[in-house]
């Protein structure tokens, strides 16, 4: 077993660098990385990462959302803007608090145990936590482990159970009913066991709401449903739950698609067995309208906020009128230029190298809206990940390509060069394929890496496109040989860096449409690196090893990194707001409250 | 006439199975997305991805999900489920309803009289400085697009982020049922907005057709027998209005449109942002639904005008 005081220390010392990098950001905001307390904060504004956690009880929030959410089922939700009501009504077994990646036990009593083969992970569960009417009942581990089973049942298909649980032993079997793999020793315990030695990797995925309680006596009926409407009468074990009718219904009371949600109290909720402090009575949330309207009423407005990513010209009026009602997180994410590593120009690493030297980093960084919304990136693993600073902090991998953000044609010509053009530029007759997003600020960045591209001497076919069929007919699909897509990326679905480079370096990911693995990477040495990667135990061991891996990936110059997001979220004026730093800066309703 | 009437409404049928076949070969034949891809998250694996298929009907041959799907809507008035929600899309439709109606009523009203008389004035004042000035502010109506407009009022006269805090703002829709006056208020921008460049097309229009008409040699008789002033434009206007009555049929896809940007300028939940929504997740039975609704609300439109044009043609008749 590993011990949990090996995790808390762990986990002790990665929060006091957070918190340290944070406090030390005097020079914090540059678009230009010059160290990693810029990352984590922005000069003036405020960051989840030193965000005050207290606040005053009571009051009504309005949430203010243009898009509606996609999923509220807890066994289904996979999109950031649908975590801020799942994570207030759903208790996973751990949870992230708002200013940590440190998962926290939460439905679970105490870090969870992994066996000395890292083949089973057991998890003890906190006595006394109740679901909402109608099932008022106490929370078992039969309850985890049917919400675990639901996740592949094909009327509720989560998308994620096999990428993040696929060494559960009898998962391919699974379809809804009990899996070998899960057992419930007793009311409070659940233990996973695994034909693979992952165990470390599914203790950190225990964070994931798939692990939050449901009633399988109540949701049965509803996940025969094809697809399953267990959503639309949902219940809670968190401090807030959707508000709900005598039989549970939800669909049409708390949940109005496309009008509103509204958030009330859960009255079964025991604030002894949580570290919610659930401030807000009511969190009313309206769907629908449009960003530049938006904006305007959360920043003139007193108890709303707005829960989306905010366009350039909102951040840029708070920024001007509004700045201490802006909140700005790190953590959202990396922005990258996929090139094709299998066929054409760019299978030649010196060509890629060419590629990362030649890219004004900068101005990619400035077209995105700048210090306000990201960081100029030198490597894959983004801030907040686990194995950031391992990877080389803010500066990254010291290689003569990745010296200059602003670009170096003279580096740039050098591995020209060496790919066997002797001039310098490229001489090669085919144009190549680039494929970019038409809306900004991804038009933006696609031209000035087409003209990169043809300052280098490529002659280049520049296609802009919808986003979603950007990924969808062109970079998602291997077939179509994309040369180059300039505006890719990629966030973490929790911070264990596997989850940032795996789908989308490993070259046992590439799929023949909707594939993430943009660039095809098929390197045999980084594979199997992330192959061993994934068995590695403890986070810090962990962290190193996928820093290493991100390193051979920067080396290889997979694919060019130039921007760690940072996400904007507006407040206001009455609004004490706390944004989650492992969600995209997402508000976190269970800390947030009014003034 | 009731024949007419009858046999209009029958090809209004066949229309509307046509745009529903066209619909399922734009969604379903040509998918724009793939839902089931994208309910299958960011990693998204084969298997799991046919699994989805296979809950949502997405597997069944082509002509059985098109028998299906147009047996449900025909026979049953069943136009499916949100594959997202799994809210029947005909409640989705009757929810938003009545909302779309408040605005697009008002608003064809608003075109229609504000249009016929900035029209009829500057027809009858011709090369006025008030005629300049209202074909001026039309021929601005017509240019600006209404998402621009609708922005630019709110950011004026809103109550809450305008300059001059005069009308509700976005989001304050409420149903007449709830409170007729905040209803009315809330709706006043929206309507001046999606009305602004129909009623402009409409004043252009009139004035042309009015000036025209009011040169033809029956006017003249009719002043050289000492006819009223008010009179003869009575009659001026009778006839140089039938021409708009055609065009008001068309206007109604138009307005329909339009409602699309202003409900979501506004955050006046309706079929229009229904609509815009379902499209961005394709979720096609909703888009379907409303695509199909706004369809028949086209062809309604068109055979109630063809009909008034008979009333009010008397040279018309219909057999």
């Amino acid at each position: 077993m590993r011990s949990t005081p090996t995790i808390l220390a762990t986990a002790a010392a990665a929060l006091a660098a957070l918190a340290l990098a944070a406090c030390g950001s005097s020079e914090s905001g540059s678009s230009t990385a010059t160290g990693s307390a810029s990352v984590l904060s922005t000069a003036g504004y405020q960051s989840p990462a030193t965000e005050s956690l207290s606040g005053k009880r009571g009051g009504t929030l309005v949430v203010l959302q243009e898009s509606d959410f996609e999923h509220l089922d807890p066994g289904i939700t996979y999109a950031a803007l649908d975590y801020p009501v799942v994570f207030a009504t759903q208790r996973p077994l751990y949870s992230n608090k708002p200013n940590s990646t440190e998962p926290t036990p939460d439905m679970a009593a105490s870090a969870p145990e992994v066996s000395a083969d890292n083949k089973t992970v057991t998890v003890h569960l906190k006595e006394g936590i109740h679901f909402s009417p109608p099932v008022n009942r106490e929370v078992t581990s039969e309850d985890v482990a049917y919400a675990i089973e639901r996740g592949l049942n094909p009327n509720v298909a989560n998308p994620y159970i096999k990428t993040y649980f696929n060494s559960l032993e009898g998962i391919e079997q699974g379809n809804g009913g009990p899996i070998k793999g899960i057992e419930t020793p007793n009311k409070h315990e659940i233990v996973f066991h695994l034909d693979e030695s992952k165990g470390s990797f599914v203790a950190e995925a225990l964070v994931l709401p798939l692990t939050a309680a449901v009633p399988k006596e109540y949701a049965e009926k509803f996940d025969k449903n094809k697809p399953s409407n267990y959503a639309s009468y949902e219940v809670a074990t968190g401090p807030y739950m959707l508000k709900n009718n005598a039989e549970g219904k939800v669909l049409g009371i708390g949940y109005v698609p496309g009008k509103s949600a509204t958030l009330v109290r859960n009255p079964n909720w025991n604030p002894a067995t949580d570290f919610r402090p659930a401030y807000l009575n009511e969190i009313a949330i309206k769907l629908g309208g449009s960003e530049p309207v938006i904006d305007r009423q959360v920043l003139e407005g007193t108890n709303i906020v707005q829960n989306e990513p905010v366009p350039q010209s909102g951040v840029r009026l708070a920024a001007e009128h509004y700045k201490d009602q802006m909140d700005i997180s790190p953590g959202g994410g990396n922005r990258y230029i996929a090139v094709d590593n299998k066929v054409g120009p760019f299978a030649n690493i010196d060509l890629r190298k060419a590629l990362w030297a030649a890219t004004d980093r900068d101005a990619l960084d400035r077209a995105r809206g700048g210090e306000l919304v990201g960081t100029v990136a030198t490597h894959f693993i983004y801030p907040t990940i686990a194995g950031f600073e391992q990877a080389g902090g803010a500066k990254g991998l010291k290689v003569d390509y990745n010296e200059h953000p602003e670009g170096d044609m003279a580096v740039a010509e050098k591995y020209i060069k060496l790919a066997g053009y002797p001039s310098g530029k490229y001489t090669g007759s085919k144009p190549i394929q680039v494929v970019g997003a038409s809306s900004p600020p991804e038009k933006e960045d696609s031209e000035i890496v087409n003209q990169t591209l043809k300052n280098m001497g490529f002659n280049t076919k520049l296609t802009l496109v919808e986003i979603s069929t950007m990924y969808a007919k062109y970079c998602g699909v291997p077939k179509e040989e994309i040369d180059v897509c300039p505006n890719v990326g990629w966030i973490a679905d929790f911070a264990d860096p596997q989850t940032v480079l795996n789908v989308t370096f490993n070259g046992k990911s590439i799929e023949p449409t909707g594939n993430v693995n943009y660039g095809q990477t098929d390197d045999p040495k980084i594979n199997a690196a992330m192959t061993a990667g994934e068995t590695v135990v403890g986070r810090q061991a962990r962290a190193t090893a996928w820093a290493k891996i991100d390193d051979e990936l920067v080396e290889q110059a997979a694919a060019i990194p130039f921007d760690w997001e940072k996400t904007p979220r507006l407040e206001g004026k009455d609004v004490h707001g706390v944004a989650m730093i492992w969600n995209e800066g997402a508000w976190d309703y269970s800390f947030t409250s009014l003034k | 006439m009731i024949r007419y009437i009858i046999r209009r409404l029958l090809w209004g049928v066949v229309l509307l199975i046509v745009v529903a076949a066209l619909m399922f070969i734009l969604f379903r034949v040509l998918p724009t997305g793939n839902p089931a891809l994208l309910r299958a998250g960011r990693d998204p694996q084969p298997k799991l991805v046919k699994e989805i298929e296979v809950v949502l009907g997405l597997s069944k041959p082509l002509t059985v999900q098109f028998w299906d799907y147009m047996k449900e809507i025909f026979f049953h008035f069943n136009f499916g489920y949100s594959y997202y929600s799994q809210e029947s899309v005909k409640s989705l439709i009757a929810e938003r309803l009545p909302a779309t109606l408040s605005l697009t009523f008002g608003a064809a009203v608003l075109w229609v009289v504000g249009g016929l008389s900035v029209g009829i004035v500057s027809a009858l004042r011709r090369h006025s400085l008030l005629d300049r000035t209202l074909m001026g502010g039309a021929l601005l109506a017509i240019s600006v697009p209404e998402f621009w407009l609708g922005l630019v009022f709110l950011f004026l006269f809103s109550s809450d982020i305008g300059k001059f805090k005069i009308f509700p703002g976005a989001g304050s829709y409420v149903p007449l049922t709830t409170d007729p006056w905040k209803w009315f208020t809330s709706l006043i921008m929206p309507w001046i907005v999606l009305a602004a460049g129909s009623a402009a097309f409409f004043a252009r229009l009139m004035r042309s057709s009015l000036s025209e008409t009011m040169e033809e040699d029956y006017i003249r008789t009719a002043r050289a027998k000492g006819l009223p002033e008010r009179q003869v434009v009575r009659q001026g206007v009778r006839s140089a209005i039938n021409p708009m009555i055609t065009l008001f049929g068309l206007e109604v896809g138009v307005l329909l449109g339009g409602a699309i940007l202003v409900e979501a300028v506004f955050n006046i939940p309706g079929i229009g942002e229904l609509f815009y929504k379902s499209i961005q997740t394709s979720d096609f039975p909703v888009t379907q639904g409303t695509v199909l609704l706004g369809s028949m609300f086209i062809i309604l439109a068109n055979i109630v005008v063809d009909v008034a044009y008979a009333y009010l043609d008397p040279r018309v008749r219909y057999s």
